[in-house]
Formats: C-alpha cells, sequence, structure tokens
C-alpha cells in the first residue's frame, strides 16, 4: 500500500481543474495501476478515455481549455509501444503545433504537458498529476476560463 | 458452481464470439426514436468506494442532471443483486441509457454491457464512470475533493451516454488453415494440437531443422531427461502428422489482413539441394572441405559449408552456406542420390490462414559486448549454453567438460546466476527461475559424472518455484553443491587460466575468494530477432522488457491485442519448458475457437465514413497503420474507400481528418466533446 | 528547352502582343493551350472595369485572348475554380500557384494536369481602397483611368487623356492606400514554384514592354511554352545575363521592402498577447467567410472548425478561430484574402502569419513551394532526433 501524501488543501486555496486525456490501452490503465496501487493525488484531474493517443483532436484540447481548464494533460503508450502502431507518434506532431499555439497565444507554457505513462506506471502516473498539479498551482487560473465557471 | 456463475464468469473474461448482436428487440427500437432514459447507477463497491466519498450525494446529483430519470447507489453493482437493480431500474423507468459509476471498464465493461444487453439496451449505449481506480481509491483522505470529482466524473458520463448510438457487432468468416510461426517446443506442440484437431497447419521455421533451443541442450529440470531423447519423438511426432506442413529454413516475410483472412508470404530459403531426393545420409558433409564454427554447439566444434544441423534433425536434410561455399562442388561429387542444386532461388509463397500462433523464443543473453564477469578476456569463462553442448555426449568433445585454455577436465567448477538479468545495467526483469535451475542441474549432472569435482553456485536467490524444482535443488546440496549467496564483484584470472570470484557471502557476512578451475554464466533469457520481426510484421507491441505482449497477464495469457493472432513460448517472455509446452497447447486451443465456430466478431468501435462531408483530401489514407482507406474512382467520381474489417478502432483517421467526416464510432467527436464540455459548470448550477 | 533556362518571348500577334502585359506572352501561351488541346480549360479574369474582375473557367480561346492586360487591383485565388482532374492552365500569382500546390497537397487539384503559368507580382490593390485613393490622393477620377503600372517604386496611373500620374509607393502606403497590407510583407515576387515564371523584369533594351521574361521552372512548362511555339502563337530569344540580374535585383530590391513591411505589421507583440489576440478578434460574428475563401482549406460546408463552434459558446475566444489556427499553422500562405472579406474589419492575416512563422520555422517548412507534405499530415516526426 503506498503512502499517503498531503493532498488536503484549505477551502481557500485554489484547486486547479485539469482535463487528462488518456489512451485505453497505457495511461488509462497506468491510472487505473495507480488506484490499485493506492498512490494519493490530488483530486484535481478529470479523465477522458480514447482508445489512442491519436485520437486526441488538438479540438478536444484546445475546448479543454476555453471550456476553463487551467491546465491539459494528454498521455499515451511510450513511443514504439502504441497498441495501435503509431498513434503517439501522430500525437506528438499534434502537440508540437499545440504547444506552439499555446506559446503564440499567450497562454503560459506550462499548461499543456504531452506524455507517456504504461499501463503498469501506477506510481508514475501519480507522479505526473501531482507534479503537473503544482505547476499549475503556481501559474494560477488559466485567463481563459470563461467567468463564472467552476 | 451453478450455470448462474459460469454464465457471469464467462462474460468476464471474454465477449462470447457467436452471439447474435442483431437481435431485435421491439422495446429498443421505440426507445431509440424517443428522447435519452438515462440510469445512473452508483457503486459503493464496499467500502472501496463508499468508505471514501459521498456515494447518495452523488447519485442525488446525478437524478437533478437532465434526461436523468432513475438512480440507485448499490454495494455491489457487479453482483448478481447489483445487476438485477439494472435489469429492474431498465424495465421499470423505459431505460435507454445506463451509466454504472463504480470500478474501471477494463475489469467490469463486458459484465455491464452483457447485462444491459439482456435487458434491452444496446450494450454501446451503456457508459462506465471510473470512481474508484480513478477516484476513491487515490484521494482517500479527501471526503469533499473525491465526492466533487465523482460528481464531476458522473456528469461527463452522463452528457456522454446521452450521445451514444446503439451499434451492432458484424463478424467475418474464418479460413480454416493455420499458421504457426517458430517450431520450437512451443510451436511444436501448438502444430501438434492444431494438427490432431483435424486443422491444416503451416508450421514455419527459420533454421534448417525444427526443434529449437531445447535439440541444444543436453538435460532438462527437475528430471534429468536428456533433452534431445524426449523431444526428439515429439519432433517426429511433428513430421508424421498429416495436416502439419513443416516449412524448414523458411521465414514470414509479410502478413496482410485481418482475423480470420490473413495473407501471409512466406519466404523459402534455398538449401541449395532438392530435399525430395536427399536422404540425409551426410556424404555430403564429409567431403566438404570449408571448416566453420558451429552454431549448434555455441562455436564450440565445427560444422562445414554444407552440413546436416544436428543428428535428430527434423527434416533430416543437409543445407548448404552458400556465403561460405568456395564452390568445389565435392559434395556434388558425393552425393549418390544426385540431390545438390548450386542454382537454386529464393522462393516465395501466398498462404491464406485463419489464426497464427506466434512462437518465435528467444536468445540466451550474451556476456560478450560487456565482457561480463571476464566473458570474451578470460578462456575458462563459458555461457551454459557452451557447458549444455560440451556436457553433451553427441557435443564438441564427447561428452567430456573441458577447459577452453588447455582442455583438461575442471575439479572445481562454478557458476554465476543471474548473468544479464535482475541486473539495472543489462535487464532489470528475472528469466523465469530458468537460470537458477539450469545451474542447479548443470552442477549436479557433473557432480555426478565426476565426483571428484567440487561446485560453488553464486546466487541472489533460489526460484525453484514449479513442481520439483525445490527438490532437485536439495538433491544439489545433498550432493555437496555448494551455494554462496552473494553477486561475485570481481573476475580474475591466474596465470594457470583458473579463475578467482571474488564475493561476499552475505550469509555468513564473509568475503571470500574462490579459486574455480571453471567459471559458468548463467545466462538469462533475452528477446531475439524474430520477436522484433513478428512484432512488426504483426503489429503486436512489446513491453518494457522487449518481450511480445500478451492482452492479459492473467487472464489472457496467450491472447495478443491482434485478433486471431496468439502467443506461445518465450517470445512472450522467460519461462520453462513446460510452461512454453503448455503455452503452444493453450493457443491451439484459444484459435480453435474461432476456427470450429467459423466466424470472428469485428467490434463496433470502427472508423465510418459521412461521404457527403468528405472532400476525398486523402489524409486518412497515409494516417491508417492498417491501410483500412484508399482513394478510389477517378476526377469527379472520386470517393475514399473504406475497409471496416481491417479497421482496429484507434480513431486516428479521426483526427486526422479536417472535415469531421471520419467518425469513429463510440469515439465520436461530439461524445468525446460532451465530456469536456462538462468538466465545468456554471456556479451554483 | 530545358529546366532553368530563361528567354523573352512575346505574342506574334500584333493585337495580342500590344494590349497583352509586356508583350502578351502569357496569354498567347494560354491560348494556345487551348487550341491545341493541351488542356481542356483555362481560368482567367474577365475584366468587368480598371478596377475589377471576375474569375471564369473557359474553353474558348476567345474569351482567353479577350482577357490579355495586367490588373494590379484583383486580389483573388484561382485555385478554387480548378475542378480534379481536367486538364486545365491558369495564370497564377505567387500566392495563386502556391495555393494550387497546397489544393493539390489535399488531392482537390492534380497537379499532373494543371499547368501553373507564374506571373511575377509585386502586389495587388484592393478597387475600393484603390478609388479612394485616386480621389483623395491623385486627385482624379476613377472613371478616367486607362491603365495603370508600378515602376521604379512609384505607382503610375494612366489616364485617358495620356497623361501620366506618378506617386511613390512608400508615401501612398504610409498613407494605407496602396498595396494590400499582406502584399506588402509578401517576400515571394518570382513565382518559382509555378511550372513557369513570367514578368517584366529583366527585359530591357528595344524589348522593354513588348516582351515578357519566362524562367522554365518544370517539364510541364517546358511543355507549354514549346506547345505555343509550335502554334506559332510565339516567338523567343534567349535572355542574357544583364537582363537576369536586373531581374535578381528588382526581386532583391522588392523582398527588402518586404522585410520592412514585415517589421512594420508584425513587430513583436508588446504585454500579453492572449489580450492582444482577444481583443483582435472580439468582434468576430461568425460569419465564417475567411474560411470560405481561404485557399489552403479544403474542407467543403462541413468542417471541424464550424460544425463544432458556435456562436452560442461563452467561451473568451472562439473554438472556430483556434482550431482553424492548429489546422493551418502550417500552410498559411499569407494570401490576405481573409482580411478582405471579414466584414467587420479583422487584419486576420497578420493573426494568422503570427502563428505561422514560428512553426514553419520549426519544421523548416514553406507551404506552397513543392509538394512536400504538410507537417500536420504527417506521420513519423520523430526520427529527426526526439
Amino acid at each position: 500500500m503506498a503512502e499517503a501524501t498531503a493532498t488536503g488543501t484549505t477551502s481557500e486555496e485554489w484547486q486547479p481543474k485539469i482535463v487528462m486525456f488518456c489512451c485505453n490501452w497505457c495511461s488509462y490503465g497506468g491510472a487505473d495501476s495507480a488506484g490499485m496501487g493506492r498512490f494519493q493525488q490530488p483530486p484535481t484531474v478529470r479523465v477522458i478515455r480514447v482508445m489512442c493517443s491519436g485520437r486526441m483532436d488538438p479540438m478536444f484540447i484546445l475546448n479543454a481549455f476555453l471550456e476553463g481548464a487551467d491546465g491539459v494533460l494528454f498521455s499515451g503508450c511510450h513511443i514504439g509501444d502504441c497498441h495501435y502502431v503509431n498513434g503517439n507518434y501522430k500525437a506528438t506532431i499534434k502537440y508540437k503545433f499545440l504547444k506552439a499555439m499555446v506559446n503564440e497565444l499567450g497562454l503560459e507554457d506550462e499548461r499543456l504537458k504531452l506524455d507517456w505513462i504504461s499501463a503498469s506506471e501506477g506510481e508514475r502516473y501519480a507522479n505526473v498529476v501531482t507534479e503537473f498539479t503544482e505547476q499549475i498551482k503556481k501559474v494560477g487560473p488559466s485567463p481563459l476560463k470563461p467567468e463564472g465557471v467552476v | 458452481m451453478a450455470e448462474h456463475d459460469l454464465y457471469h464468469l464467462k462474460k468476464l473474461i471474454t465477449t462470447p464470439l457467436y452471439e447474435n448482436y442483431n437481435l431485435v428487440n421491439e422495446r429498443r427500437t421505440i426507445m431509440e426514436s424517443e428522447e435519452p432514459r438515462i440510469g445512473v447507477f452508483v457503486c459503493e463497491c464496499g467500502v472501496n468506494i463508499g468508505g471514501y466519498l459521498d456515494t447518495q450525494a452523488v447519485a442525488d446529483y446525478a437524478l437533478t442532471l437532465p434526461n436523468v430519470v432513475h438512480t440507485k447507489v448499490n454495494k455491489f453493482t457487479c453482483a448478481d443483486s447489483g445487476q438485477a437493480e439494472i435489469q429492474a431500474g431498465i424495465k421499470e423507468h423505459n431505460l435507454n441509457r445506463v451509466v454504472v459509476a463504480s470500478c474501471t471498464p477494463r475489469t467490469h465493461e463486458p459484465t455491464f454491457r452483457a447485462c444491459c444487453k439482456e435487458a434491452g439496451v444496446n450494450p454501446y449505449q451503456f457508459e462506465f464512470v471510473n470512481i474508484r481506480d480513478q477516484c476513491s481509491w487515490i484521494h482517500m483522505w479527501d471526503w469533499e475533493g473525491a465526492t466533487a470529482k465523482a460528481k464531476d466524473l458522473v456528469r461527463m458520463g452522463v452528457a456522454r451516454s446521452r450521445l451514444l448510438e446503439p451499434l451492432e457487432e458484424s463478424s467475418v468468416p474464418v479460413d480454416q488453415n493455420v499458421l504457426v510461426i517458430g517450431a520450437g517446443v512451443a510451436g511444436m506442440q501448438a502444430a501438434i494440437d492444431f494438427g490432431d484437431m483435424g486443422y491444416n497447419v503451416y508450421l514455419v521455421e527459420k533454421e534448417p531443422s525444427i526443434g529449437g533451443r531445447m535439440a541444444r541442450f543436453d538435460k532438462v529440470f527437475p528430471t534429468n531427461d536428456c533433452s534431445i531423447c524426449i523431444l526428439g519423438p515429439k519432433m517426429v511426432e511433428v513430421a508424421r502428422n498429416k495436416n502439419i506442413n513443416i516449412m524448414s529454413y523458411s521465414e514470414v516475410t509479410d502478413v496482410d489482413g485481418f482475423v480470420g483472412n490473413f495473407e501471409v508470404t512466406v519466404l523459402h530459403k534455398p538449401r541449395y539441394l532438392d530435399t525430395d531426393i536427399c536422404t540425409g545420409c551426410g556424404a555430403c558433409q564429409e567431403v566438404c572441405p570449408v571448416e566453420l564454427p558451429s552454431e549448434f554447439n555455441e562455436n564450440f566444434g565445427i560444422r562445414k559449408a554444407i552440413y546436416i544441423p544436428f543428428p535428430q534433425a527434423v527434416p533430416m536434410r543437409a543445407v548448404l552456406d552458400k556465403d561460405n561455399c568456395i564452390g568445389c562442388k565435392a559434395c556434388e561429387k558425393a552425393c549418390e542420390a544426385g540431390a545438390i542444386r548450386y542454382d537454386q532461388e529464393p522462393i516465395y509463397e501466398k498462404l491464406k490462414v485463419g489464426v497464427i500462433t506466434v512462437a518465435v523464443g528467444m536468445d540466451a543473453f550474451d556476456p560478450l559486448p560487456h565482457n561480463n564477469y571476464g566473458y570474451g578476456l578470460y578462456d575458462n569463462v563459458i555461457t551454459t549454453m557452451e557447458f549444455e553442448r560440451l556436457l553433451n555426449a553427441a557435443g564438441p568433445t564427447g561428452g567430456h567438460v573441458v577447459r577452453p585454455s588447455d582442455a583438461v577436465e575442471p575439479i572445481t567448477v562454478g557458476f554465476i546466476n543471474c548473468v544479464g538479468s535482475r541486473d539495472v545495467n543489462e535487464n532489470i526483469y528475472c528469466s523465469g527461475g530458468v537460470c537458477c535451475m539450469f545451474s542447479i542441474k548443470n552442477a549436479q549432472l557433473l557432480k555426478e559424472k565426476r565426483p571428484e569435482t567440487n561446485h560453488y553456485i553464486f546466487y541472489m536467490d533460489i526460484r525453484s518455484t514449479m513442481r520439483g524444482f525445490e527438490e532437485a535443488y536439495n538433491r544439489a546440496r545433498d550432493l555437496g553443491v555448494k551455494f554462496i549467496r552473494g553477486k561475485p564483484v570481481e573476475i580474475t584470472e591466474k596465470e594457470n587460466g583458473n579463475i578467482i570470484v571474488r564475493v561476499e557471502d552475505t550469509l555468513k557476512g564473509e568475503i571470500a575468494n574462490v579459486e574455480l578451475d571453471l567459471l559458468v554464466l548463467g545466462t538469462g533469457l533475452v528477446p531475439n530477432e524474430g520477436i522484433s520481426e513478428m512484432g512488426s510484421i504483426l503489429k503486436l507491441p512489446r513491453s518494457a522488457d522487449g518481450f511480445l505482449t500478451e492482452l492479459h497477464p492473467k487472464l489472457a495469457p496467450v491472447d495478443t491485442t491482434t485478433d486471431g493472432v496468439f502467443v506461445a513460448g518465450c517470445a512472450a517472455g522467460p519461462r520453462d519448458i513446460a510452461y512454453a509446452t503448455a503455452h503452444g497447447s493453450a493457443t491451439a486451443g484459444r484459435a480453435t475457437r474461432l476456427l470450429s465456430v467459423g466466424s470472428a466478431p469485428i467490434m463496433g468501435i470502427t472508423a465510418r465514413i459521412d461521404e457527403d462531408k468528405c472532400v476525398v483530401c486523402g489524409v486518412c489514407v497515409d494516417k491508417c497503420p492498417y491501410g483500412v482507406f484508399e482513394i478510389v474512382g477517378t476526377n469527379g467520381d472520386r470517393r475514399i474507400n473504406v475497409v471496416e474489417a481491417l479497421c482496429k478502432g484507434c480513431g486516428t483517421c479521426v483526427t486526422a481528418c479536417p472535415t469531421g467526416a471520419l467518425e469513429q464510432s463510440h469515439f465520436k467527436n461530439d461524445q468525446v466533446l460532451a465530456q469536456v464540455r462538462n468538466v465545468f459548470q456554471y456556479g451554483g448550477e | 528547352m530545358d529546366i532553368g533556362d530563361c528567354y523573352v518571348g512575346w505574342a506574334t500577334d500584333e493585337d495580342i502582343r500590344t494590349r497583352g502585359a509586356s508583350g502578351g506572352l502569357v496569354t498567347a501561351m494560354l491560348a494556345a493551350a487551348l487550341e491545341k488541346g493541351l488542356v481542356e480549360a483555362v481560368v482567367v479574369l474577365k475584366k468587368l472595369g480598371e478596377f475589377e474582375a471576375v474569375p471564369i473557367v473557359t474553353s474558348d480561346p476567345e474569351e482567353v485572348k479577350a482577357a490579355a492586360g495586367s490588373m494590379h487591383s484583383v486580389p483573388i485565388v484561382l485555385s478554387r475554380y480548378l475542378d480534379y482532374g481536367t486538364k486545365v492552365a491558369l495564370p497564377a500569382k505567387p500566392c495563386d500557384a502556391r495555393a494550387t500546390i497546397e489544393q493539390a497537397k489535399r488531392q482537390q487539384v492534380d497537379i499532373d494536369t494543371t499547368y501553373i503559368v507564374g506571373l511575377n507580382c509585386g502586389g495587388t490593390m484592393h478597387p475600393a481602397v484603390t478609388r479612394k485613393m485616386l480621389e483623395t490622393v491623385y486627385k482624379l477620377d476613377p472613371e478616367e483611368i486607362a491603365g495603370e503600372e508600378i515602376d521604379k517604386g512609384k505607382l503610375i496611373f494612366e489616364t485617358k487623356d495620356g497623361e501620366e500620374h506618378a506617386i511613390k509607393i512608400d508615401e501612398l502606403e504610409e498613407e494605407g492606400y496602396g498595396r494590400r497590407e499582406s502584399c506588402q510583407y509578401c517576400a515571394v515576387n518570382i513565382p518559382t514554384m509555378a511550372d513557369i515564371a513570367c514578368g517584366n523584369w529583366g527585359v530591357v533594351g528595344d524589348l522593354a514592354g513588348k516582351g515578357t521574361f519566362v524562367e522554365i521552372n518544370t517539364e510541364k512548362g517546358i511543355k507549354i511554352l514549346q506547345n505555343a511555339i509550335d502554334a506559332g502563337a510565339v516567338e523567343i530569344t534567349p535572355a542574357d545575363d544583364k537582363g537576369k540580374a536586373i531581374r535578381a535585383k528588382v526581386d532583391g530590391a522588392m523582398m527588402k521592402v518586404a522585410a520592412a513591411a514585415d517589421e512594420k505589421y508584425l513587430a513583436p507583440i508588446e504585454g500579453s498577447h492572449l489580450d492582444y489576440y482577444m481583443n483582435a478578434l472580439a468582434d468576430c460574428i461568425n460569419c465564417g467567410a475567411c474560411k470560405a475563401v481561404c485557399p489552403v482549406c479544403a474542407c467543403g460546408e462541413g468542417a471541424k472548425c464550424t460544425e463544432f463552434s458556435s456562436a452560442a459558446d461563452t467561451y473568451k475566444m472562439s473554438l472556430f478561430h483556434l482550431v482553424r489556427f492548429v489546422h493551418l499553422m502550417d500552410s498559411c500562405i499569407g494570401c490576405g484574402q481573409c482580411t478582405d472579406v471579414c466584414p467587420v474589419d479583422i487584419s486576420l492575416t497578420h493573426i494568422y502569419q503570427r502563428f505561422a512563422r514560428p512553426m514553419q520555422e520549426e519544421f523548416e517548412y514553406k507551404p506552397g513551394m513543392d509538394m512536400t507534405t504538410p507537417p500536420f499530415f504527417g506521420v513519423d516526426l520523430l526520427e529527426e532526433g526526439e
């Protein structure tokens, strides 16, 4: 059983809301593994499952930001291990475009991240989520967040 | 076990192949044209969820969402009672969408889908919300945070479920031929089982003889049976089975198609002789003047340029290594049958098969590149395979284990286990307890043969896990084999060729310098080239350890992520002969489900195209790794042709398509966006 | 005749030679291509007046001949008028040529059956702006205009009475007149990506004004010129080194001017980028005209940018814009049509170019210059040392 890490926050402290896209075979499995290993994380992430990181359309990620996401994470299988051969390669290209766009648009660089987490990497998943949450806390609420959303 | 329980167990393990998803349910047809009527079932999972977040609050919240007409909190939704609640809810409230908020779809999606289907709701209009593995279990001390997150996730799931469409699964016919790639013990067993069941098997082996690694071992643990003696009859069984076509000295170069309909290209490498005429008499190898290191004998001992692979080879035919042939034609003169054919060309053959078993085996770890423990630097450090061939009566020294430096039989022999395994510098995995046992076996065999010898085994752990292994370990200790628990840190060589092993005996807490006449490295098992080749040809992923990945390590150990392709033996990870043999039979069993039924289901989450929106830009064509799309027609008639049977449901084409003409069923743009658009709510609503 | 050869050529028909721009070579070549069946159709601009024209797709050589003459005042990209598979020729400013190539990459145009006759271009002018400029700055009646040209940095109008009125382009553009902003910073003046590049730069001496400088870029370029020669419609003479040098010099000068304009219009944003973009796009009324007119978009009415965004969304920025940015960052050629058609006058081209530049630099990709697959459509980028 994993040790609990401090995740409690006071009601004044702002909690970011992060949208995370996970591929079914690796990253979603990694998220489950984190649960099975009881690796505690801040409750900031909302996972959306798709079959492959190649399915992660830039349109989804952009819409997530417009909806108010303080950070967007998308994760797939490690390079070379994609269940569908090379979906993660395509995700990498989309990521380059999104990153350049987000930078030019003036959103902080830290708000968008692409990572590779395999189904057995429960602890790593928890670390990625925790670290990303910390990063987002530092940059604060997204300037694109519409007024009044929670 | 009651029939009822067996039924649910079956659902848990696999999706039934031939249930008729096309069952038309009158009530369901009517429901489809109505508004979504959603039922949300929140599971407590005992205390796994209920102990860490407020399940009732989540259910109450769900009821406030548009189109949700019924909610229920259950203690164990997957249990009979929980499933009965779902079905009752469906009936009572005319539900046409079901959302279950509980563990993870990776365990129970099939369970609940089947439950819905029974009650008349299309299984693809069922949505799973993960509030355990990805919520209660990771926010165990944040009741509020976990509850808030669960509400968000349920809202997202409900939004998605509104847009889910009923999907049917179609099926394709399954060709009744079988391909087994690799004729080691796992592949041979699979081939025998398929053949005995009456199916036509193509057994493709890249070496000139079947038999694999087992043919090279001396004895096998724990019984110390002579390896080739027990393997030989199996090889003959393969040869005699009328349904098995042995394609030796051949390789699979390409596989196209999909489950039930694979098109395989096999390259038959030329032996440079007519195999119908060659009798395997060996006269050619007697006269051949070219001497080369014998791969079969681990490069101790020689073979000729034209050679019989080994005395028990099946097929018993010679093979000419043309790269090393000097063209003297002595073999042609010596061959009484007149079988030599110098101008043979490679032949490509195309086969159609319905299912494939991949049993391409493994390699032994090679300590040469890093000179592990002095291998390659000091003469008297050898690997286990080299030791096996020395020990073997049919080997290069007639069964005498001798030192490479002076050909003297050693008195003191040491074995180091975990060479290349459990090592951050090499491979971190354990080679399945194989090396522990073969070192024990080899020490014991030499000790029994020459009682004057002394043996040391340097180990970290002894993994004598399977039947008879612990007894073998005890026998070795009784014989006087000394076990030193410690990983040697320094290997040095004396002038006379002796090897000094410096090691901490961790049980005694002492440093020892052990002088040996011969050091044998217990080299682990590593992935071979065949694994990478078949991995890319068949699009099978590999795990971090480099071996092929099975579909599920516990519940589906011989299936792969590619339908119709199964993996057996060491290709899927280090293991011993018994396990590999069992695996081979297992693949025959799993594959025959498809063969005997004669059809395979194509899942419903495939790509669909809206031709009205499609502008035939062709971006999807290159993106699809399975070749599902192509542009057909000319000029104004051009359109994209979609071969749905090839589609594996990844969805990368949908992302690529700029117009949105391509959609992936069950993961359509609007369905995913519905989740994105329900992560947030306006405060106070 | 080889790829890379340069000639000076003209129409043999005197009428075309006089009416046509610098000797009517392009008109004659297009008409001959139609007459001899090298193509089935030609896209040309039918003049409606001194400031306006409309694109037509014609199989009638007479209509082609009637369209002779150059116009600075019609900023339109012709790639949308091409049908897949039809053998067609079109006169193409560099932006037209680049757009055609981008459409070919998206399978909307068959590059093998499309003859792109490139035209040098220093820029076009918006008809409405031009009229205003004539009235306010030149103090001329727009209806009295008989012809116009740009020479040595001056915009010269010829009135019907034969008089010439010239003002320095720089001065005009300082005032907000002159060429379109996207033309001002466009550095692609010679259509090297077209099958054949035609213009009057580099034509000196007796032939000045009566001959067209031609550089052959592809096999199709050879074909269409040779066809015109064989048909007796065109005569050529090899270009001399002096002419080539002059052409290169003019190009260089234009590129310098473009670089200066670049600094003016695409200066780094001061302060918050997000505020800049949100303000710039705030007036958008979701009419979708920018998408309809974009020459590198292949989508028809159904498109991700329109289908999943809605005027009802209460976001701080529009998903329509964001999706178009990401889909087009690597492919925007800066033609400027989006700005032209925007009913609320958003300087869209500058915005798209701001996103496009870093992307195109990173991938070392220039859209429309050859048939290289756009990075966004790529599958395997990681071999580049990821």
